[in-house]
């Protein structure tokens, strides 16, 4: 679990004059995943394309299962997976066509081929769709093939950037339920806008603002959230304030429709839900009121805009 | 070498498959079969100088058009960012492309072969000259490509890698036509980077190594400026 899969150490990148990675350093470990989250333009994508050798860098190193992306180029690209944003693919190309090219480009012996194609047709749900162009396939079966294609070879590393972007629900379901399942063989790399998505993926998270990496979380830990939406039907906002005086640490921070509050107590829903019902009030539901991830990134982006 | 075949492959079908390749042979040789059959019925020579010219200028236009969507296709679809990320060697992928596309002006050119064969069944041509009109023609085709090669790897614009080519190939192949206006020195130099100057002893039947060379170095550093220009992403 702890040696590193990706080692990047103080990756800069401009683009002519305009810096879009700004001394980013972090590491992937191995079969971890790791999430790199950010707004739109954070430098995700730069800092992908500069681990997948699609980019230099202009200072600072990156290793991949220690090869330097730069001068072992060839080496490190041979133990990564990469999916692009867009999903760029060969549309002129039927399904297995495409994965059969996509192996040998990615040295699968030859011999081994079929099996390895197989598999990951096998992997990703494929059979259906296997001889058909991939012009005619919707955005999620391309988002497969994508995933598919950088399977083989058996990569180690798996690279994701923006992998639920223009999926619906019960797409972007199945690409989750995947990264977990392929998390238990592989490290993974994966990008996103959507905190939410990341959340739900990730290990650890490293978040992004205008090419500078603010932190890295951890989110094996499941560290207690300090704001709740508590329901407290039939009160007032004098009678649910009058609750929690006395109580240090408690405050109630505004009262929302249909008898919403929304409080603060750093310890916990305990003991809120204990001041209440001690005062005789009932307490429909308790529900946080975002997650762990969203208050540390709020705090990160506000502290770094200011 | 291993990956090189499957990306050579990828190449020659993507560009035998698509119909970009029929209409750009079939015009060329229908041009040339109405050119060759014209000046055959009326001068009654049996040479195909003409013919070499014609095909030098038409190439002008034709090699443009099929290498303008090599790299600017991919880069704007996305799918170089595909290919490049995987474990291929840059220069496989330039040199794949190069050969795809020589294999098409091949194809081409060599079709036009018919008619050498048509003057050899009813006259007694210059063989010599037959041969190094063709090798001129395919040193010419493949230091066009070489630079339609560069310029579509420095856009993700089709047509301005198409309009871009056109211009640098037609400078290239005119170039000599300034040099009478510079000084003697300056003039020398112009005229050995002319196209046309390189291409005339080919097509008269007077092999030279040295226009030899200024296709092979010119094809070459094309391809090498071609791989840079990826590199330099």
């Amino acid at each position: 679990m702890n040696a590193a899969v990706i080692v990047a150490d103080n990756l800069t990148k401009y683009y002519g004059p305009r810096l879009a990675v700004d001394h980013v350093s972090f590491d992937v470990r191995r079969n971890e995943v790791m999430g790199l989250l950010g707004p739109n333009g954070s430098g995700k994508s730069t800092i992908l394309r500069i681990l997948t050798g699609y980019l230099h860098p202009t200072s600072g190193t990156a290793q991949v299962a220690g090869h330097d992306v730069v001068s072992d180029g060839l080496a490190a690209r041979r133990r990564v997976g990469y999916v692009p944003e867009d999903v760029p693919l060969y549309t002129n190309m039927r399904v297995r066509e495409f994965l059969d090219f996509m192996a040998q480009v990615r040295g699968v012996a030859k011999g081994r081929m079929r099996a390895a194609v197989d598999r990951s047709i096998e992997r990703l749900s494929l059979e259906r769709v296997g001889s058909l162009m991939i012009s005619k396939l919707s955005r999620g079966y391309r988002q497969r093939v994508a995933i598919a294609q950088a399977l083989l070879g058996e990569p180690g590393l798996l690279i994701l950037d923006e992998p639920t972007n223009g999926l619906d629900p019960r797409q972007i379901i199945e690409v989750r339920e995947l990264i977990r399942a392929l998390s238990a063989e592989l490290s993974i790399l994966v990008t996103s806008h959507i905190l939410a998505e990341i959340e739900r993926v990730a290990h650890r998270v490293a978040i992004l603002l205008d090419g500078k990496l603010l932190s890295v979380q951890s989110l094996d830990g499941h560290a207690p959230t300090s704001r709740f939406l508590v329901r407290v039907p039939g009160s007032t906002d004098a009678v649910v304030r009058g609750a929690f005086a006395g109580r240090a640490g408690i405050e109630v921070a505004e009262a929302r429709a249909n008898d919403v509050y929304l409080i603060e107590c750093p310890e916990g829903a305990a003991p809120v839900v204990h001041a209440l019902v001690h005062a005789g009030l009932r307490v429909d539901s308790v529900a946080p009121a975002e997650s762990r991830l969203e208050d540390v990134f709020l705090r990160l982006t506000e502290g770094a805009a200011r | 070498m291993r990956e090189f075949l499957p990306l050579l492959g990828k190449e020659l079908r993507a560009v035998f498959q698509s119909p970009v390749a029929f209409a750009v042979i079939g015009v060329f040789v229908t041009l040339m079969g109405y050119s060759f059959t014209l000046t055959l019925f009326n001068n009654k020579y049996a040479t195909l100088i003409h013919i070499f010219f014609q095909s030098a200028g038409l190439l002008l236009l034709i090699v443009p058009v099929i290498t303008m969507r090599l790299f600017a296709e991919e880069r704007k679809a996305g799918t170089l960012e595909l290919l490049l990320t995987a474990p291929v060697r840059e220069s496989h992928v330039v040199l794949a492309k190069y050969l795809a596309c020589m294999a098409i002006l091949g194809v081409m050119i060599g079709l036009t072969g018919a008619y050498a064969l048509v003057l050899g069944l009813l006259g007694s041509p210059d063989w010599g000259a037959i041969y190094s009109g063709y090798l001129g023609l395919l040193l010419l085709a493949s230091t066009l490509v070489a630079i339609g090669l560069v310029v579509s790897a420095l856009t993700a614009n089709q047509v301005i890698a198409a309009i871009a080519t056109i211009g640098i190939l037609f400078t290239m192949w005119m170039i000599d036509t300034l040099a009478s206006m510079l000084p003697d020195a300056l003039e020398r130099v112009l005229i050995s980077f002319s196209l046309l100057a390189r291409f005339t002893p080919f097509a008269t039947g007077a092999m030279y190594t040295s226009d030899f060379g200024f296709f092979l170095s010119t094809t070459l550093l094309a391809l090498f400026l071609t791989m840079r220009a990826l590199a330099r992403r």
